[in-house]
């Protein structure tokens, strides 16, 4: 084998090989780290919201200028869905008061004993008068929808009533009742002490998400009670249009909206697809960061691999040429040079290896992030062998072109 | 000598273009990515309000229930209750004060093309515009005695004001706001402060939100009832009715103060904490936790205005430019190695190994200055692209002064220091062994 000449050979010229095996280990430490966020980062926006084809769903909000009283209201709500549904192209209406993903909403701590002071867990109220289950095409995986009947319609600015029954998640349901067969049928709190006030579960969705899908099992934590509430000048609902319908179906609904009430109102639309855009904007925006940077990283690694290998066979004309003339072979040369390259990017993928490792420790501990998976490491290590091979076979070939007689010239 | 060697300098770059190219821009690219994650970490972090930053507090009481509470808890919530907020304004504790909350009103304008929209503002005392050194276009801030008698007065944001009234100045005509007529007594000029410190909570975009479109008095807004638009945080269940919320003990309302000098933070330490005794005598704040004070710079890392993200970015970013000065000093090498004849040379007809020294290292400036100019325009470039990711960064990706210097300095300082070894080892050179190998 031809690897003691080549370490021997390295040896007394360390320089040039020393900064290429730091270049490795630099790229390998940063790339390593930089996708294994992005990673992260893409499935956290990845998360299913619990809505079926987002990209049919939308909201509205009216907002009126004469507020009126209780029955106006009541009235006015009543008007304002039956125009939604009258409009062509809208599969569903629902009334609620908030939306998953829309950073903006209302949470309450949950017990399941009255006697607990303490909540269990935090979760989001979804309030509709219809139903979410059917306009959001929820996964109900246990129990049922609520009943038309069961719905309250409370004003928020005189009445303290609260509704009896709600829908929870999956998750939501094991955390308060761990272990627990079936959810359906049990009481838990809204707050805590005295005055909580109890909700029977009547049915579980597999998954809804809350309106700061935060991270972890308490972005899943949502109840939706059926009620209608007035007291607020703004009711919103959520439409489902046909698919393909949704941008005629916005322009519609809020034309038929306009026309249709007789005081001055004021219509807000936002699609699902735009409160997705929202709230992972800044995970998107550093994955995108992220990944140019591990691309030019690869760019530059290889770059400097390709400038160094070449100086080498500039520096080694000559001896090349007396290799030649001594009867190697151009596979000789060729194999000399991926040799020693993947002796100095064996070398970088050693150290890279340790530095990934040192610096996701960093970024454990101070910045909050994820453990890396070896996977990341592995996979880095032979991009990075590869990479090697590929960019030394250049400067490797021209090499081997170097024809005997050159060393048979001086200079 | 210097000037020549600057020449050569120059001429040197076109003899081995490709590689001089790559050189330039391995620096370019390195510098560019550290100085525009720099920028904006620079501009999250910078102090908003230098000249006063050590004499306005945000004080919290703790109000949170006392049942699941262990001493050391983090407090319930960061803002106040009204009761708090109220009893803090008509204090005197300190030279200034305000109270603060997002509202939503429905604007109702006179002209006729523009319909009839909702726009956000804040509710607050007649202090906060000097407090916070709001500018004025037009008019002023309305009066203490219009915050006595919760007068429907209102001052206009600029953008708000030139939709409504384009070049005019409306200040004393009656605007519509939910209903209800208020006189318009001052417009705000542009109002860039960076971070927002004194609306992080609330919006949407948190401390890099954009100018408020209205302000109305805090006594007033209570008065109308006007919607609130913010953060609520209620622990325990209350009464219908909005007298009701009143004296909840929801959180929902920032406050602030403004001291003499910043000497005075002990006294307003002494108040807020024998006004939380005294409201303990009367069964509230149960929990008997200290009460804080945070001064500017404390709130803006309290409410961790600079994201680990951010942070995350400039690390990796500091990473990258160790990468491409490694990859640069190799580049170096393989130039100067090349030209061992030239200065075995030139050594051989005088020149001191310092000579050398210096124009190699001139030689490498000179990159280095050529790498500044493109980094400078290809880190313009990446905070362009940054600030298009979204509006609330579009406010923080702008480069200053410092930034600016900055770059050039580092991508400079970077070229010396990845030509340190490359010109060292150019002057090891011996003469004797070059001239016989010619």
């Amino acid at each position: 084998m031809e690897i003691r000449p080549i370490l021997s050979a390295l040896l007394r010229n360390k320089t040039g090989p020393i900064l290429v095996a730091v270049q490795v280990a630099l790229s390998l430490g940063i790339l390593a780290n930089a996708l294994h966020i992005v990673q992260v980062r893409q499935a956290v926006s990845a998360r299913a919201s619990g809505i079926a084809n987002e990209a049919d769903v939308f909201t509205v909000q009216v907002r009126r200028l004469q507020k009126g009283n209780h029955q106006e209201q009541l009235a006015a709500q009543h008007r304002e869905t039956d125009t939604l549904r009258a409009v062509p192209g809208v599969l569903s209406v629902a009334s609620t008061s908030q939306m998953p993903l829309s950073r903006s909403g209302n949470y309450t701590g949950v017990a399941t004993d009255r006697k607990q002071y303490k909540s269990t867990l935090t979760t989001s109220t979804f309030v509709t008068a219809d139903s979410l289950v059917k306009t959001w095409g929820l996964q109900l995986v246990d129990g049922r929808d609520f009943l038309p009947a069961e719905v309250l319609e409370i004003d928020e600015n005189t009445s303290n009533e609260f509704p009896k029954v709600a829908i929870i998640t999956r998750l939501q349901g094991e955390k308060l009742w761990p272990g627990a067969a079936s959810f359906v049928g049990k009481t838990f709190y809204f707050g805590v002490g005295d005055e909580a006030r109890d909700a029977r579960v009547i049915g579980v969705v597999e998954r809804l998400q809350s309106p700061n899908a935060q991270i972890g099992e308490r972005g899943d934590f949502s109840t939706i009670v059926p009620t209608r509430l007035t007291g607020d000048d703004a009711s919103a609902y959520t439409l489902r249009a046909e698919p393909g319908q949704l941008d005629r179906v916005i322009k519609e609904a809020e034309a038929a909206l306009r026309a249709s009430s007789p005081t001055p109102v004021i219509v807000k639309v936002k699609t699902m697809v735009e409160f997705r855009r929202d709230r992972y904007r800044a995970d998107n925006a550093l994955a995108w960061m992220l990944v140019t940077v591990s691309v030019l990283l690869l760019l530059i690694t290889s770059s400097g691999i390709v400038g160094m290998a070449s100086l080498w066979v500039t520096q080694r004309r000559k001896q090349i040429g007396v290799r030649r003339a001594l009867g190697a072979c151009r596979m000789d040369i060729l194999r000399y040079f991926v040799t020693e390259n993947i002796m100095i990017t064996s070398v970088g993928v050693g150290a890279g290896v340790l530095l990934a490792l040192g610096l996701n420790q960093l970024l454990v501990s101070q910045l909050e992030m994820a453990r890396l998976p070896a996977g990341y490491l592995i996979a880095g290590a032979g991009v990075f062998w590869a990479l090697g091979i590929a960019a030394v076979y250049g400067p490797a070939w021209r090499a081997a072109s170097i024809s005997p007689a050159t060393a048979t010239r001086s200079a | 000598m210097f000037q020549y060697y600057f020449v050569l300098g120059l001429r040197s770059l076109r003899r081995n273009p490709a590689l001089t190219a790559l050189m330039v821009l391995t620096l370019a690219v390195g510098v560019a990515a550290s100085v525009a994650t720099l920028t904006i970490l620079h501009v999250m972090s910078g102090d908003p309000i230098p000249h006063k930053s050590d004499r306005l507090f945000v004080p919290l009481v703790d109000n949170g229930p006392v049942q699941s509470y262990k001493p050391g808890d983090e407090p319930n919530d960061n803002q106040l209750s009204y009761t708090d907020a109220k009893n803090f304004l008509n204090s005197k504790a300190a030279e200034r004060a305000t109270a603060i909350y997002g509202a939503s009103v429905a604007v109702e304008p006179e002209r006729k093309d523009i319909g009839v929209f909702t726009t956000r503002g804040l509710a607050v005392a007649s202090d906060y515009f000097n407090m916070f050194d709001a500018p004025f276009r037009h008019g002023q801030a309305w009066s203490p005695a219009d915050d006595k008698a919760a007068a429907n007065v209102v001052v206009l944001g600029r953008k708000l004001a030139d939709k409504l009234y384009g070049d005019t100045d409306p200040v004393g005509k009656r605007i519509t706001l939910s209903g209800k007529q208020y006189q318009i007594v001052g417009v705000l000029d542009k109002w860039t402060v960076v971070p927002r410190f004194h609306r992080i909570i609330g919006s949407a975009d948190g401390a890099f939100s954009d100018e408020d479109d209205m302000f109305v008095p805090f006594t007033t807004s209570i008065r109308n009832e006007m919607q609130r638009n913010g953060s609520t945080s209620c622990t325990d269940d209350i009464s219908p009715g909005y007298q009701a919320f009143l004296d909840s003990e929801c959180t929902w309302i920032q406050f602030w103060f403004e001291t003499r000098s910043a000497s005075d933070r002990a006294s307003l330490q002494n108040y807020l904490d024998s006004y939380a005794a005294e409201q303990r005598k009367l069964g509230r704040l149960k929990r008997n936790a200290a009460n804080r004070l945070y001064d500017v710079r404390e709130w803006l890392d309290f409410m961790k205005v600079v994201g680990n993200d951010n942070k995350l970015s400039a690390w990796l970013a500091f990473g990258f430019l160790v990468l491409c000065l490694v990859n640069t000093i190799g580049l170096l090498l393989a130039k100067f190695s090349v030209r061992a004849a030239e200065v075995g040379i030139r050594r051989a007809l005088g020149a001191s190994r310092r000579e050398i020294f210096q124009q190699f290292l001139i030689e490498t400036t000179v990159v280095g200055l050529v790498g500044g100019v493109l980094g400078l325009a290809l880190a313009f470039g990446a905070l362009a692209l940054i600030a298009m990711q979204s509006t609330a960064l579009t406010v923080v990706a702008h480069m200053d002064w410092i930034m600016l210097l900055t770059t050039f300095a580092m991508a400079v300082l970077s070229a010396v220091l990845a030509g340190l070894l490359p010109t060292w080892r150019a002057c090891q050179v011996t003469p004797a062994m070059q001239l016989k190998s010619q």
